[in-house]
Parts: structure tokens; C-alpha cells; sequence
């Protein structure tokens, strides 16, 4: 659970909460800093660039969609904002404007340090693992290949094109805008339906129960996420 | 007619007697042909005839030899009785003529007349319906205006089927919508009701039209601002029920971890209790405030003294403000009232709670009040920043905060309201920008039957 001393910045009004944050990402190994404001995330942003945001989407002062537009414009920092159900739009126009990931509230401890630390491998390992195993499924990068419980499962070249960006953003979510223009290039940002069909088939073939799927996940509205570890 | 006659010859006859001298009498007749024309103009043909004839028989008789003596067959006799006899059809006719167009033209203008009064009547009617909101209100009058035109009394009424009084008859006006009758006295004149009866008609469909339209309207306007407070009170509960729970959620799972330290175990635990307290105020206040909007708050009434309410009100707020100044100045005769005391006690805590955080740390917060013929009077005041006017309406709104405010449920204010009006009571709002808030609570003064005894 070790996280190397990365420094978060949380930012949140809600003193109480920040509390019981602080007690949790220090006990994971994080060094925390707090604001309170959209003003102060912003200073302390630009002043001493974090490692990682945490970042409520609800501010005396404006909207986490605002520091995430003005972050955005020099730094590609990873950003996880805090949402609320109801918040949904909000979390939405968050990840346009370019936040990573998103954790609705309440959230547990365990939950919100699994976001950091798939927020926190993107620039480390992505490229360098040849191979991502999770639970029974394996993805080999460099063979084109995926096995489940030990044996080959047969994908045409979009369905595991789209495994692997899933495999390498594992636990992170990624937005149907990223998927399609990975998988099928730039211009196929709106068609979403390629996404619902392909996905299916994907499941069908690597989920014990597609119906239920535990390795794809569904982020209504948002986009897909490959569980980290089961 | 025939005295006229008479006499009109007979002032011909005269006046031929007395000019006898001057002219001869036969050359004189011709005034007899005034007396013709005179009759003519003003009775028309056949009495003009009539004096023709007369007028012949008598210049035979009086003025042509052999005098006193009827002589037909005298030749210039025959000429001035034809002469005359023509005058009198000609004249009489033109003059009938004239006479007829006369009465037309008269008879004309009085229906102009009439119609303008009925124009006007309408008129006034159609501008006293866009003038009023309330089209049942306007009847009577329009009703009463219209009243003169016709000669008589009139009623108005919207109704499904037509209930005149005994004395009365009943039209049915040709609406096209909704039924509506006019009653009138026997007497009234029907020519001119059946003909105010279609504008008439038309000016009330316009009218309830309208009516129409406004209550869509208004009804419109209700359902957005149903809409606009569901969304807020989804929006506030969401965020002010989350944010505790979140806190406690996020504390909870953080002790769930190994090797805490005591001070952090200290720390979450009073992250848990303080926010559950949070929680349990909120949901107090949610209920209140459901019980207060469905009319479910069923106060019950005791005898009250309010400076022991405000006393223990102030005692609460206290124990949790830690030490802010309360200066309570409550006259020692304030008279006592009748209304629920454990909600008057939230009232004024609100109140109090809701002053000393607008207030400058250290200036008191002074609770004042007195008693007038209407009521008893006890005003919590603050040297705040005031509430700026813009918000003065909405401070008693479920969920309103004050700017900057983030702490408390927003509903502190309704509730107080909700419970005061419940009581009987009026909540009001004095506020200078810079110079603080008062809210004055009233209570109606109760009636004490009978003295206690000493």
C-alpha cells in the first residue's frame, strides 16, 4: 500500500471531511495538502505542482470543472474529482475539460487510494509492462495475445485493441471520446454504439457471465474501466 | 283640426274685409290662397282641400255680388276654387313630404342616440373587465351600468341554468363558451336587451377568456417555481446530507486501518461525532420542516411566559455557541401569550443561533420586545452585515443561505416562520446593509379570563 511519499493535494470546504481524508492517505504513504477554495487549489497547484489532485467538484468559489480547465491549460498533472449523485453533469463537463478520473461520495478509504494509485502508474509502467494480469484474464501486449483461466481467447484486431487501451489505463477509467479515437481514429469521437457493440463482444468472449461482467466495467455515461485486480 | 280651418279662413275672410277699401274684393281672394298654403304646409293635403273648398264658399259668400248669397256658376269663382284646390294638393303634398323627412331624421338621431349610450355602456364595461382581475366582481356593476339603457334593472350571472326572480325574465346571452344569463325587470325594453345581448355576449367570452389565461399562467408560474424549489431542496439536501455522511463514511473507513495512531484514532472519532450530531439536526429540522409544509404541526397552546422561553432558548443556543454575549432586555411585565412553548423555544434559538453567526465575535446579540394592543413583540437583533434587500424575500425560503454561510441547514429561518405562523404569530424583518438584522416575533395577545389568584 506503499505509495512512495507522492504528495496529494485534497481539495474540499468540507473541514470534516478533510480530516478523515488526510488520516487515510497519510496511512497509505502520501504526503497531503489541503485547500479549501478554487483559489487556494490553484496557487498551491501552480506554486508546488502535486502529484496527484483530489479535487471536489463543489466550491465556495466556483467549480472543480474551472480548476480543471485552467489546470489543464499548462500541466497534464492527474486529476481525480470528487462527485456527488446529482452531481452528474458536472462530473461530466470535469472530465471534458480534462480531469482523469472520477470517485463519487460517500467513498471508502480503499476505494479512493485504488483510484490514486491507478492515477499514479500511468506515467510509469503503461509502456514498460509487456503483460497485464488480472485475476484469470492475461493481456501480452507485444504476443497480441489474451488468455482466460489458461487458455486462448480469440479477439478480432478492434476487439483487442480495445482490451489494451482498457489494460493499460487498468483500475483507471477511460472515456468513450478516448476509446474511439484510439481504436478507430480521430473523427469517430460520437459514435458510441461502435463502443455498446464491440464491448458486448468482448465480454461474451473474456467474462465468465457477460451479463454480469467483473473484469469490464460499465461508468454510465462516462465510459469503461478494466477492474485492476480481482 | 277643423277650428284651425275655420279659423284660418276666417283670418283670410278679415283680412280681405279690412283691405276692401284699398282693392277691389275679387282681386283680393288671392289672399285666400295664403290661408290654402298655410293649412298645407302644416296639416297636409286633404285639410288643405278642405280650406280650398271653404275658402271658395266663402269669398262666394261674403265678398262676390250678390253678397250673403251662395251664386254658383260665377266663372272666376271656378278659377280661383281650381287654382286653389292644385295649391293645396301640391303644397300639401311637398310639405308632408318635408314633414315625413323631418321625423325620420329626428327619429333617426334618437336611435343614434340611444345606440351611442348602449356603445358607451359596453364600453365602459369592456374596460372595467381589463381594468379588474376578478370577472365575477364586475357583473353587478357592468349589470348596474347597463341598467339605464335598457329602463330598468339588470342582473348578470355565469350559470349553468337561468334562475330569474319572480318579477324578472331571463336571456340567454349567445356565449360561446361557458352559459351565462341576463335578467330583466318585465318592463325593461327587450328590443334594446336582445340588442346589447351579442356584444355583450362577446365581452364576457373575452373576460373569461382572459380569466382563463391568467390562471394558466399563474398556474404555469406556480409549477416552475415548484420546480425551481424542488430543485433546490434536492440540490441542498443532497449536498447537506452527503457532506456529514461523506465525512463520517471517509472517518469510519479510515479506523478501520492498522496501526493508527492514537491521536489520528482521536481525531476520526470526533470527525464521527460531530458530524453525526450534524446529521441528526438535519434530519430534525427536514422533518420539522415536511410537518410545517404539510400543515401537520398542530401546536399546543399553554400559557407562555415569553422571557422564560427566550431565557432557556438562549441557554441552548449557549451550550453549543460556547461564550457569545446574549443581552436579554425583556420588559419584566411583558404580558403572557398562548402559544406551543417547545416551539416558540426553537423559534427563538434559531433565531439567536442564526444572530450570533452573522454577528462580529464579541458584540452581543440583544434580544428586546414589548407588548401593543396587537400583540406581544420580542425582537432578536444582531450588528451584522445586514441582509442586503435583494434577499430580504428569501431568507425565510427553505435551503436560502446567507452569503458565504455555509454551515447550518439553511432551514433554521422557514422553520421559524412555519412555527410561528402556526401559533398565530407574524415573523418580520427590519435589516440595515452594515448595520445588522432584527427579526421581530408577534404573537397575538391572549384574552386572560379570569385573574389569577394571588
Amino acid at each position: 500500500m506503499t505509495s512512495d511519499g507522492a504528495r496529494v493535494l485534497v481539495v474540499d470546504d468540507e473541514l470534516q471531511i478533510l480530516r478523515g481524508l488526510k488520516v487515510i492517505l497519510r496511512n497509505a504513504g502520501y504526503t497531503v495538502e489541503t485547500a479549501a477554495t478554487k483559489g487556494e487549489a490553484l496557487d498551491a497547484v501552480s506554486v508546488r505542482p502535486p502529484d496527484v489532485l483530489v479535487l471536489d467538484l463543489i466550491l465556495p468559489d466556483g467549480s472543480g470543472v474551472e480548476v480543471c480547465e485552467e489546470i489543464r491549460t499548462w500541466s497534464n498533472l492527474p486529476i481525480l474529482v470528487v462527485s456527488a449523485v446529482g452531481d452528474e453533469r458536472e462530473k461530466v463537463r470535469a472530465l471534458d475539460a480534462g480531469a482523469d478520473d472520477y470517485i463519487t461520495k460517500p467513498f471508502g478509504g480503499d476505494e479512493l487510494t485504488a483510484r490514486l494509485r491507478a492515477l499514479l502508474r500511468r506515467s510509469t509502467d503503461t509502456a514498460a509492462s509487456p503483460s497485464v494480469k488480472i485475476g484469470d484474464l492475461e493481456v501480452d501486449f507485444s504476443a497480441h495475445a489474451v488468455t482466460s483461466a489458461g487458455s486462448e481467447v480469440h479477439l478480432t484486431p478492434i476487439e483487442f485493441d480495445l482490451l489494451r487501451v482498457l489494460a493499460q489505463n487498468r483500475g483507471k477509467l477511460v472515456t468513450q471520446r478516448h476509446l474511439l479515437q484510439d481504436v478507430w481514429g480521430p473523427g469517430y469521437e460520437e459514435e458510441g454504439h461502435y463502443l455498446r457493440v464491440h464491448i458486448a463482444h468482448i465480454r461474451a468472449k473474456i467474462e465468465p457471465d457477460p451479463a454480469r461482467p467483473r473484469y469490464v466495467i460499465t461508468e454510465p455515461g462516462v465510459g469503461y474501466r478494466l477492474r485492476e485486480s480481482y | 283640426m277643423a277650428a284651425e280651418i275655420v279659423a284660418t279662413v276666417a283670418a283670410a275672410s278679415g283680412l280681405v274685409a279690412v283691405l276692401e277699401g284699398v282693392a277691389s274684393a275679387t282681386s283680393l281672394t288671392v289672399i285666400y290662397l295664403l290661408a290654402v298654403l298655410f293649412v298645407a304646409i302644416r296639416r297636409g293635403e286633404v285639410p288643405g282641400l278642405a280650406t280650398a273648398l271653404f275658402s271658395v264658399l266663402a269669398t262666394n259668400f261674403l265678398f262676390i255680388e250678390p253678397r250673403y248669397r251662395l251664386t254658383i256658376a260665377q266663372s272666376e269663382n271656378v278659377v280661383a276654387l281650381v287654382v286653389f284646390l292644385i295649391a293645396a294638393v301640391v303644397v300639401g303634398r311637398l310639405a308632408a313630404r318635408s314633414r315625413q323627412r323631418a321625423a325620420e331624421s329626428e327619429e333617426r338621431a334618437a336611435i343614434a342616440d340611444a345606440r351611442e349610450k348602449e356603445a358607451q355602456v359596453l364600453a365602459d364595461a369592456a374596460s372595467l373587465m381589463l381594468v379588474s382581475g376578478s370577472l365575477e366582481s364586475e357583473l353587478d356593476t357592468i349589470a348596474r351600468s347597463l341598467g339605464p339603457v335598457v329602463g330598468g334593472p339588470l342582473r348578470l350571472e355565469l350559470a349553468g341554468s337561468p334562475k330569474p326572480a319572480d318579477d324578472e325574465s331571463s336571456l340567454r346571452l349567445p356565449m360561446r363558451g361557458q352559459p351565462a344569463w341576463l335578467y330583466a325587470r318585465h318592463d325593461a325594453d327587450r328590443e334594446v336587451i336582445e340588442r346589447i345581448a351579442e356584444p355583450l355576449a362577446r365581452l364576457l367570452d373575452v373576460g373569461l377568456e382572459r380569466r382563463r389565461l391568467t390562471e394558466q399562467t399563474a398556474e404555469a408560474e406556480a409549477v416552475r417555481r415548484a420546480e425551481v424549489a424542488k430543485t433546490a431542496v434536492l440540490h441542498a439536501v443532497s449536498h447537506d446530507l452527503r457532506s456529514p455522511l461523506t465525512a463520517i463514511v471517509t472517518a469510519g473507513s479510515a479506523l478501520q486501518t492498522d496501526n493508527l495512531s492514537d491521536g489520528d484514532r482521536r481525531e476520526l472519532l470526533s470527525v464521527i461525532d460531530s458530524e453525526s450530531g450534524r446529521l441528526s439536526r438535519l434530519v430534525d429540522d427536514l422533518l420539522d420542516l415536511s410537518r410545517i409544509e404539510a400543515g401537520a404541526v398542530s401546536p399546543r397552546p399553554d400559557w407562555c411566559d415569553l422571557k422564560d422561553v427566550v431565557a432557556r432558548a438562549a441557554d441552548q443556543v449557549a451550550a453549543s455557541h460556547g461564550d457569545h454575549p446574549i443581552e436579554i432586555r425583556l420588559p419584566d411585565d411583558l404580558p403572557l401569550v398562548r402559544v406551543d412553548t417547545v416551539q416558540a423555544e426553537r423559534v427563538f434559538s434559531n433565531l439567536i443561533d442564526n444572530a450570533i453567526k452573522f454577528s462580529p465575535p464579541d458584540v452581543p446579540v440583544t434580544i428586546s420586545g414589548g407588548s401593543s394592543p396587537a400583540g406581544v413583540t420580542v425582537r432578536v437583533s444582531d450588528r451584522g452585515p445586514g441582509i442586503p434587500s435583494s434577499a430580504r424575500r428569501d431568507v425565510f425560503e427553505p435551503f436560502f443561505r446567507g452569503r458565504g454561510q455555509q454551515s447550518g441547514s439553511g432551514l433554521g429561518l422557514a422553520i421559524s416562520r412555519g412555527f410561528v405562523e402556526a401559533n398565530g404569530g407574524r415573523i418580520t424583518l427590519a435589516s440595515r446593509k452594515g448595520e445588522g438584522t432584527a427579526f421581530a416575533v408577534t404573537f397575538p395577545r391572549a384574552e386572560i379570563a379570569s385573574p389569577a389568584p394571588t
